[in-house]
C-alpha cells in the first residue's frame, strides 16, 4: 500500500509567540519525526476549516518541533490567529526545493528581507549561523513598516547583531519616537558597498513589491540573475504539481521552488503579482 | 493482440458485466453519456459514433472525493474491477496523460492509480467523427493500436474484437463459442471505414492545419492580442476545462463531519477569476485574456515540456460545450497567422 499523499500527520501546536500586531509564531510538535531543509514549505492544515502553505521559520536542525510565523491573511490565517496551545493541526510536507546552502558556501550571502518574508529568512539565518566560518559573510538588510511590526524583536534587535560574520541594519517605513535607525523602504539600507557581488548571492524575501524593488535594486550592484534567490508566494495548493494553482510559467512554485533563481522565472508574466 | 470475428455484441457485454460492473454511453439529446450496464435489458446496445459527452477522467478522478480524514487515517476504499465502453482514441490518450501526472513516482495519487488499475478499457472505431472531433491535429486517430482492453470496430455484418491484455484474451478464451475467426474480407472492410474516417478527419480539419508546431506557435506569440480578443467573448463558464478530457487541476479543501474532519478533493478549474489569487490579495492571473493564454501555453508548451506531450488529443469536447463557440483550433490558427512563428 503506498502512502497516501494528501495524509497529513498530525501535530499539536505547544506555543504561541506575539511577534506584531498581525503576525504569531506557532511552535508545532509534529506526533510523527519531520525534517525539511530551510526554504522548504508545509501545509498546515486547521483540521476541517482549511489549510495554507507556510516555510517554516525554525531551523531545520531542531527536529523535534517546528516554528511557523503567521500573517493574519486570508479565511485559514485568521482562524489560526484564534487558536490556542493546545490545538489540533496537521501537517503535509516538507515539499519543494529550498536554499542550495552549500552552493553559497565561500561566498557573502546578502540577506533582504521584509515583514512576513523575515520568516524564511529566519529558517535560513538561523541555519547559515550554525555554520557561521563557511561563508565570507552573512550581510542582513531587514525592513518592517514601523519598528512594532518587526517580527522575531528579541533576536532582530539584539542577539542576532552581535553574531560575528554578520553585519546587519535595519529600516523602517515610518518611525516612531524610540527608533534611531534609518527610515526608508528596505532599499535605501542596500547599498553596493556593503558587498563584492562577484563573491556573494543574494537572498530576498518579502512582500512581491519589495521583492520586485529589492531585486531590481541588486541587480544594479551587478548581481547576475542566477544568484539571487527569491522565496516566490503563490498559492501552493497539492505541494507535489499537480492541482496546478501555482504555476509561474512552466514552473510549479510548489515543486520546483519555492526558492528559485531570479534567472529561472524572471521572463515570465506578472511574476511579482 | 488476439483477434476475434462476432456478429452480436451483446453476449461479449454479459460476460464481462458478470464479473465486474460495465458503463456503457448512451444517447442523451446530441449526446452520449455513461450509464451503468443492465443485463437483463434485451436491447443491443448502439456504440457510440463519437466520444461520450463527459470525459473519462470522471472514472478516475471523480468530480469531488474524500482525500484525507483526521484524527485517524481512514480505510482506504476497496475499489472493485469495473469496465467502460466506447471510450475513443481521444479517450485512451487522456488516460496516458493523467497517467503522467497522477502515477509519478514520487508524489503517486493512490486513489487514482487504484481506479487506473482496476478499469477496465472497450475503446471502439468512430465511424463518423463530428465536426468538433479535431484528434488529427493533435497526433490522435480515430481507432487505439495500443492503450486498451479490448477494441471494438464495428462493420455491416458483425464486430471485429482485438483483446491487448491478459485479462481481455481471458475473457474472450472462457466464451470463445461466441466467437468466430476474422476472415481477411472483414478485416479489409474494417480497414476501409477507418480510413474513411481518417480522410473525414483530415478533410474537416483541414482549414485549421498550422503549418508549425503548436508549441511554437503559442510560445513565439505570447504578445498577440487574440487571447484578449477572445476573452471578449468568454462568459468565464469554464465548461471547456470541465469537459477537457485532460484538464486535471483540483482544488483541496477541509470539511468538517459528524465524526471526523475531512479533506476533500474537487475539480477546479484555471479559468476561474481567484484561481491562482493569494490570501494577501495578488493574482498573476486577473485578466481573462491571461488565463486563457496561461492555458494554452500549459496545455501546448509547459506540459509537453514536462511530460514529452501535449496535454490536448483533439477530441473536441470544449468546442461543443463552450457556452460562446470558443474554437481552439480557431485560436491556434489566428495565432499561427500572427508573423513571428
Amino acid at each position: 500500500m503506498n502512502q497516501n499523499i494528501y495524509q497529513p500527520i498530525n501535530g499539536e501546536i505547544v506555543d504561541i509567540i506575539e511577534e506584531s500586531p498581525t503576525i504569531k509564531s506557532f511552535v508545532v510538535v509534529p506526533d510523527d519525526s519531520f525534517r525539511f531543509e530551510t526554504g522548504q514549505f508545509v501545509e498546515l492544515t486547521l483540521p476541517g476549516e482549511g489549510e495554507a502553505p507556510f516555510t517554516p521559520s525554525s531551523s531545520p536542525s531542531v527536529t523535534d518541533k517546528m516554528e511557523i510565523t503567521i500573517m493574519k491573511a486570508g479565511r485559514v490565517t485568521a482562524l489560526l490567529h484564534e487558536c490556542g496551545k493546545g490545538q489540533k493541526v496537521g501537517i503535509r510536507g516538507p515539499y519543494g526545493n529550498g536554499y542550495p546552502i552549500d552552493d553559497f558556501a565561500g561566498k557573502e550571502v546578502y540577506i533582504v528581507g521584509g515583514g512576513v518574508g523575515l520568516a524564511p529568512i529566519r529558517s535560513l539565518f538561523l541555519t547559515l549561523v550554525e555554520r557561521i566560518n563557511d561563508f565570507k559573510k552573512v550581510v542582513c538588510r531587514f525592513g518592517a513598516r514601523t519598528p512594532e511590526d518587526f517580527i522575531y524583536k528579541s533576536t532582530v534587535f539584539d542577539s542576532w547583531q552581535k553574531i560575528k560574520g554578520v553585519e546587519m541594519k535595519l529600516t523602517v517605513d515610518n518611525a516612531d519616537g524610540d527608533w534611531s535607525g534609518n527610515v526608508g523602504v528596505v532599499t535605501t539600507i542596500c547599498k553596493k558597498e556593503d558587498v563584492d557581488v562577484n563573491k556573494a548571492v543574494a537572498v530576498i524575501c518579502g512582500p512581491p513589491i519589495m521583492m520586485k524593488f529589492a531585486t531590481l535594486r541588486v541587480l544594479e550592484f551587478g548581481f547576475k540573475p542566477r544568484d539571487i534567490y527569491l522565496s516566490m508566494e503563490k498559492n501552493m495548493s497539492c505541494g507535489f504539481g499537480k492541482c496546478g494553482h501555482c504555476m509561474i510559467g512552466r514552473y510549479y512554485c510548489c515543486k520546483d521552488g519555492p526558492v528559485f533563481t531570479y534567472e529561472q522565472i524572471k521572463d515570465y508574466p506578472n511574476i511579482w503579482d | 493482440m488476439e483477434r476475434v470475428f462476432t456478429s452480436e455484441l451483446k453476449p461479449l457485454l454479459d460476460a464481462i458485466a458478470r464479473s465486474m460492473d460495465l458503463y456503457v454511453p448512451v444517447k442523451s439529446g446530441d449526446h452520449y453519456v455513461y450509464t451503468k450496464y443492465d443485463r437483463s435489458d434485451a436491447t443491443e446496445v448502439q456504440l457510440n459514433n463519437i466520444r461520450a459527452c463527459t470525459p473519462v477522467k470522471e472514472f478516475l478522478f471523480p468530480l469531488r472525493e474524500l482525500a484525507a480524514v483526521f484524527p485517524e487515517p481512514g480505510d482506504p476504499e476497496d475499489v472493485k474491477a469495473f469496465a467502460v465502453l466506447g471510450l475513443k482514441d481521444c479517450d485512451v490518450r487522456s488516460l496516458e496523460i493523467l497517467d503522467k501526472v497522477f502515477l509519478e513516482p514520487e508524489f503517486l495519487d493512490e486513489f487514482y492509480q487504484q481506479r487506473r488499475e482496476k478499469m477496465f478499457i472497450i475503446s471502439t472505431d468512430c465511424a463518423d467523427p463530428a465536426g468538433s472531433c479535431c484528434c488529427t491535429l493533435f497526433g490522435g486517430g480515430p481507432y487505439s493500436e495500443n492503450g486498451f482492453d479490448i477494441n471494438i470496430s464495428q462493420i455491416d455484418s458483425g464486430f471485429v474484437i482485438e483483446a491487448a491484455s491478459d485479462r481481455a484474451k481471458e475473457i474472450i478464451e472462457k466464451n470463445k463459442r461466441l466467437f468466430s475467426e476474422v476472415i481477411q474480407q472483414v478485416l479489409d472492410k474494417r480497414d476501409a471505414i477507418r480510413q474513411q474516417s481518417r480522410r473525414q478527419l483530415e478533410e474537416s480539419n483541414a482549414e485549421y492545419e498550422l503549418g508549425a508546431a503548436v508549441n511554437e506557435v503559442i510560445e513565439k506569440n505570447q504578445d498577440s492580442d487574440v487571447f484578449d480578443v477572445e476573452s471578449q467573448s468568454c462568459v468565464e463558464c469554464q465548461a471547456c476545462t470541465r469537459v477537457c478530457p485532460t484538464c486535471h487541476c483540483f482544488y483541496l479543501y477541509d470539511a468538517k463531519q459528524k465524526d471526523y474532519f475531512g479533506k476533500m478533493k474537487m475539480w477546479d478549474s484555471c479559468m476561474r477569476v481567484g484561481y491562482a489569487a493569494v490570501a494577501g490579495g495578488a493574482n498573476p492571473r486577473k485578466v481573462l485574456g491571461e488565463r486563457i493564454k496561461h492555458r494554452l501555453l500549459h496545455k501546448f508548451s509547459y506540459f509537453l515540456d514536462r511530460y514529452g506531450v501535449d496535454m490536448c488529443v483533439g477530441c473536441g469536447r470544449c468546442i461543443d460545450a463552450d457556452s460562446h463557440k470558443m474554437d481552439i483550433r480557431k485560436v491556434l490558427k489566428k495565432l499561427s497567422e500572427e508573423v513571428k512563428v
